[in-house]
């Protein structure tokens, strides 16, 4: 067999430049900054910086609004993983067995996908406005909703907000996942089993797992770092900042407070939170997963 | 011919850009947009119409938030404008910055590009705001606004009230008046700045130690054992309770929006809104803001400052300055005073702009442009005319925090306050180790 091979011993390195420095510019630079950031203290232009130790990370630890937007942001991101994930599925299976203008119902389910997370808050800020609000009188009517209020309240103005877009992902994801199923195990599946529902439990939905792993993490990740901008145009964190993610907070306290070593400190912290959660999902779950 | 006209063309478009180019730029960033950002433009207009050297180029950057963090991070990347819109939360951290070359002080800039309008020019409560702890003016004065009362008067008129609450004890009586008419007796837009931080100034209190940060560096609030303070938030939650007050969240227009539509007697805002408000809202009235008698005893004391000042910023040419101070200059002359006086609401903020006001009997015509200034410049506070604290956009946010389930019965109002100051005196540490 030939072998292929560079002569040069540094052409490899010429190839690889471009990748390398996108990569070394936009993120290990900033990587690198934030622990800078966290470690330090310096004042809001960048005057007077100071190795602190962990001063920012105990900070950050003394403060209660941290721990509320640490649970709102796990609530958050496992309800629209769940309820994305649920509904997504759904709409696929039923957009799959449509006989008739499959691509209409198709392109129609996958249009929110490419709205822009600021967008949607804008559109849901409609309605949920105490003024005008179709779905806040609605709710008002039914049980007193008040998003500036109720905590549980604003957790349903925002979960609504957040996952409407993203159940158009998981939709095309899990329309692909299904249509990538061979065509030879559902008939055979149907040979053996009369009732759709179980033949849908017990070989579509194991057949699907890669997909709906991957959309677990997708999912996961958009309601972490995507959700920003929904809520920075919706709730801003009423009430009393029970409803700001991590990132948000990071944010608020970084850019609005102008305090980087918290926001760096916070950003570390959420980078643990990342690595801690992808490592089980890949040591726990994707163990239980069957590649086609 | 066709030769002709394309030299023509070529010299003409070589005039003209040799032209633009010989005009030295500044640039002015904002925080302001809509109504009030058209006039900043409109400012920026006039000028650059009144003269040909230079040219300024005024840049909304969104809110006062935006602004600040904007010009914070193009100072980082030493690409900053020369002169920026900074806002009252954000005066102690630019005054700090005067002494790591961040900022020029005014004065320091009038005296060297020999601008006209001195300190002097301005009125002493505004001057203060801005200054530091010598009373070296470092900020240019430009919006200034304080929270104000404004009341529809239609409504009060079918209730059979007559005149407008001057205390918060007369409201309390009128109040039960105007809900049973159906109407929401009170709203009011921004609680960290209109009933806290101007109800310390409104009370004659002192809100943080250190003389409010103007003698020393402060290390906490005063919020929770500042017996007023505790007895108005417990007020506050008892007309909530009642109806009497209704809190539409922290956007400053969902709480100003039942007024604008005619739901609402009184509401609490800006000076600032006077402008936007003028026309859409039928018959209203500009009011001091409200005190208890029973703090005071019968005294009405002064308002902070609020909106914004015009802030310097090193890292420029000699040439760009002196546009600069021309630009400074123009802005603070009695005639562009005024305009924006009339035309927003903002307080006058030279001595010149209020002089010629009185010489054209402005407030004749125009009489609820007065309120600002009559509340600002009221005598007899022994409190310093500001408050100098870091960290402060943050503290508002701790306060706002607070604010919701104090409301909403979660938490006691003593606990609320407790949790307030506590929030602040960590912030407060915080920024007194960057220093």
């Amino acid at each position: 067999m030939k072998k292929v091979q560079f002569k040069s011993n540094y052409s490899q390195y010429f190839f690889l430049a471009p990748q390398l420095g996108i990569l070394l510019i936009f993120l290990y630079w900033p990587i690198i900054q934030t622990f800078r950031d966290a470690f330090t203290m310096q004042d809001a232009f960048g005057f007077g910086r100071q190795f602190v130790w962990f001063d920012n990370f105990l900070f950050i630890f003394d403060d209660p609004a941290y721990f509320i937007a640490f649970k709102f942001t796990i609530i958050y991101s496992f309800v629209i993983t769940l309820v994305t994930g649920a509904i997504g599925l759904l709409l696929a299976v039923n957009a799959n067995n449509v006989m008739h203008g499959k691509s209409a119902y198709k392109t129609l389910l996958i249009w929110p996908y490419a709205i822009a997370p600021a967008v949607v808050g804008v559109m849901a800020n409609y309605f949920f406005s105490e003024r005008f609000g179709l779905l806040y009188h609605l709710f008002n009517d039914l049980w007193g909703f008040n998003w500036y209020e109720s905590v549980f309240d604003s957790y349903i103005y925002l979960l609504i907000a957040g996952s409407w877009k993203q159940i158009s992902a998981n939709f095309i994801f899990f329309l692909a996942g299904l249509q990538a199923i061979q065509k030879s195990v559902i008939e055979a599946s149907i040979i053996d089993c009369k009732s759709s529902f179980r033949r849908f439990w017990t070989i579509t939905f194991p057949l699907l797992m890669p997909t709906t792993f991957f959309l677990i993490i997708i999912n996961i990740t958009y309601a972490f770092f995507d959700t920003f901008g929904i809520i920075d145009t919706t709730t801003i964190g009423a009430p009393s900042g029970e409803t700001r993610t991590l990132v948000y907070k990071a944010y608020m306290d970084g850019f609005r407070g102008l305090d980087l070593g918290s926001a760096g400190a916070q950003s570390i912290m959420m980078m643990l939170i990342v690595l801690v959660i992808t490592i089980f999902q890949f040591r726990y779950i994707e163990g239980k997963i069957h590649y086609n | 011919m066709k030769k002709i006209l394309s030299v023509l063309t070529i010299l003409f478009t070589f005039s003209f850009t040799s032209h633009s180019y010989s005009k030295t730029e500044i640039h002015w960033w904002y925080g302001n947009s809509g109504f009030l950002g058209d006039v900043i433009i409109e400012i920026a207009n006039r000028f650059n119409a009144s003269q040909d050297e230079y040219t300024v180029i005024p840049t909304g950057k969104g809110s006062y938030e935006d602004n600040m963090a904007a010009t914070i991070a193009a100072f980082r990347a030493g690409d900053q404008p020369h002169y920026s819109q900074v806002y009252d939360a954000g005066a102690a951290i630019m005054v700090a910055q005067v002494k790591n070359g961040v900022v020029i002080g005014f004065e320091d800039m009038a005296e060297k590009y020999g601008i006209k309008v001195d300190a002097d020019n301005y009125i002493p409560g505004i001057k203060n705001f801005y200054a530091d702890s010598d009373g070296k003016m470092i900020g240019v004065p430009f919006n200034s606004s304080t929270c104000l009362m404004y009341a529809n008067m239609d409504i009060l008129k079918e209730v059979g009230i007559e005149s407008v609450p001057k205390t918060y004890e007369e409201f309390e009586a009128m109040a039960p008046k105007i809900k049973a008419a159906g109407y929401i007796p009170l709203v009011q837009s921004h609680s960290p700045w209109i009933w806290t931080e101007n109800f310390f100034s409104r009370h004659n209190l002192l809100m943080t130690d250190g003389n409010n940060g103007y003698d020393a560096v402060p290390t906490k609030t005063l919020f929770a054992e500042t017996d007023a303070f505790v007895y108005h938030w417990k007020k506050v939650k008892e007309w909530y309770e009642k109806g009497l007050y209704a809190y539409k969240g922290r956007a400053w227009g969902d709480n100003q929006a039942p007024f604008i539509a005619g739901e609402a007697a009184f509401w609490f805002g800006s000076a600032a809104s006077f402008g936007g408000m003028k026309g859409v809202v039928p018959n209203f009235t500009v009011n001091h803001i409200p005190y208890w008698d029973s703090v005071t005893g019968g005294k009405e004391y002064p308002t902070f400052i609020g909106g914004a000042a015009n802030w310097i910023l090193n890292g420029h040419t000699e040439e760009e300055y002196k546009g600069l101070a021309k630009f400074i200059e123009f802005m603070g002359s009695p005639e562009m005073d005024l305009y924006y006086h009339n035309m927003t609401g903002y307080s006058a903020v030279t001595k010149g702009g209020i002089e010629l006001a009185e010489t054209i009997n402005f407030y004749r015509a125009s009489p609820y442009h007065k309120a600002v200034g009559e509340q600002l410049s009221l005598e007899g506070s022994t409190i310093p005319g500001g408050y100098r604290a870091g960290n402060w956009p943050q503290i508002r946010e701790v306060i706002y925090e607070n604010v919701e389930p104090m409301l909403n019965g979660k938490i006691s109002i003593e606990k609320g306050l407790k949790n307030m100051d506590k929030g602040a005196a960590k912030l407060l540490k915080q920024f007194a180790k960057t220093l």
